[in-house]
């Protein structure tokens, strides 16, 4: 048992699913076999997510139905629960979350960050109550970390990957990242079926995480518009950093030097 | 009379200011008003933004070929292809351009490609920024926000347990804080 294990009770596993890097921390202090088993079951569930959802892959659930192989009354309750979900933030969104952008069915940008939550969920059901899970960005966290205090989040800087411009902190938290500095202006504008501009990065703050990075992509792909949009989104905080690099946040925003949460 | 000529005239004046405003940040310069930070990011970031702004439209072309196809029917090219019987397996794309619609938000103009009898696409040309539910950031929305504007916080995550951010390749993770912290622990 190293030294790290006896001073910082808990475990962290980091993993590729979904196409992205998965980081699980689990603070709770169990024995080791019991935390293995806990974060086994949260990987195995993303990657079943994965063979379910995934456009990449042919014969995944999502492309089935897309294709028409597959009817609404055959498919999974959880797609069906997803597809739904999906229609209700087209409507939510003002069309700017787009299940549909791209052509085909392509839910990604809500499935992440449901597939996070009920891995979240399901640890908390399972006793685990203090843990942060991180899917490529989108984080779940629920109690303390293992230091004892609520869990600290970065809000990724949007110029410099190794700086944040903002420190959250809370013990129940869903933050959404959507950005267009990675893989440039990716995000559509489904009414105009051109890139989105505007925002550089939006951060939504709430308690869902599906929701949040939906409500995220959406704002990316309105433009500066999305600010207004997200000041009035009630229920959820938010953090906007602007093509000219300008910061704006939610004045309730939990943030670590002034925390609300 | 005169209150009707008033109103025009009211309504035209608006309309260009509306149209005016639009242009402004679609010109490439949109960091006028940026007072960013001594160490913001921003030069960095606006060659990259400037250039893809000036060509909006995606798909302009595709109304040509429709035009070469009935006009040059001797060239070499055009009849060959559609000699080979099926070629109506693959009709040419034409785009129409809708006209001018104005409403209480403002202008809109749509753009469908058709392609033999069936639209395949639909794109706004024009639409108003301002809608029933995505209003425009005015400096009312910006009292309500609580400083911080103009500027980017910039400082370093040393006692961060994670990071949100768009991290989408494992390539952009390796680079990331976030790999930094999980290699930490």
């Amino acid at each position: 048992m190293s030294v790290d294990t006896l001073t910082r009770p808990g475990l962290r596993r980091v993993e590729h699913v979904m196409g992205t890097p998965v980081s699980l921390d689990i603070a709770d202090d169990r024995p080791t076999t019991e935390l293995a088993a806990l974060a086994d079951e949260v990987f195995a569930w993303l990657r079943e997510v994965d063979a379910r959802f995934s456009t990449y892959r042919p014969d995944s659930e999502v492309c089935r139905f897309d294709r028409g192989e597959l009817l609404l009354s055959e498919a999974s309750a959880d797609l069906r629960r997803v597809l739904e979900r999906c229609a209700d933030l087209w409507g939510a969104t003002d069309g700017f979350f787009d299940a549909y952008a791209t052509g085909g069915l392509d839910p990604s940008g809500y499935v992440k960050g449901w597939a996070v939550q009920v891995a979240s969920d399901r640890l908390r059901a399972a006793g685990a109550d203090n843990h942060c899970l991180n899917a490529g960005g989108d984080v779940r966290v629920r109690g303390h970390s293992s230091t004892g205090l609520p869990w600290r989040i970065g809000v990724r800087h949007p110029w410099n990957p190794s700086a944040v411009c903002l420190v959250l902190t809370g013990t129940d938290l869903a933050v959404a990242t959507s950005g267009v500095y990675e893989r440039g202006p990716h995000v559509r504008d489904p009414r105009r079926g051109a890139p989105a501009r505007g925002l550089r990065s939006v951060t939504v703050v709430g308690h869902d995480l599906g929701l949040a990075d939906a409500y995220a992509t959406a704002a990316v792909a309105m433009g500066v518009a999305g600010i207004g949009w997200l000041d009035r989104l009630p229920a959820h905080r938010h953090v906007v950093v602007t093509d000219d690099a300008r910061c704006l946040h939610s004045v309730n925003l939990p943030l670590a030097d002034n925390p609300v949460d | 009379m005169r209150r009707a000529l008033l109103a025009i005239t009211g309504l035209a004046a608006s309309t260009t200011a509306l149209v005016v405003f639009k242009a402004a940040p679609g010109t490439g310069q949109p960091a006028q008003e940026a007072p960013t930070a001594a160490e913001g990011p921003a030069p960095a970031a606006r060659p990259e933004e400037a250039t893809p702004r000036a060509s909006t439209s995606p798909k302009p072309t595709r109304s040509a070929p429709r035009a070469s196809r009935s006009a040059s029917s001797g060239a070499p090219k055009t009849p060959a292809a559609s000699r080979t019987g099926p070629a109506a397996a693959q009709p040419t794309a034409s785009t129409v351009v809708g006209p001018v619609v104005s409403n209480e938000f403002g202008d809109v103009q749509v753009r469908i490609t058709v392609v033999g009898d069936q639209i395949v696409n639909a794109a706004a040309l024009q639409l108003p920024r301002r809608t029933a539910q995505s209003d425009q950031r005015s400096d009312q929305v910006d009292s309500r926000y609580s400083g911080a504007v103009g500027m980017v916080v910039e400082r370093q995550g040393a006692d961060l347990d994670t990071v949100s951010g768009a991290t989408a390749t494992s390539d952009s993770y390796r680079r990331s804080l976030q790999a930094a912290i999980d290699q930490t622990r």
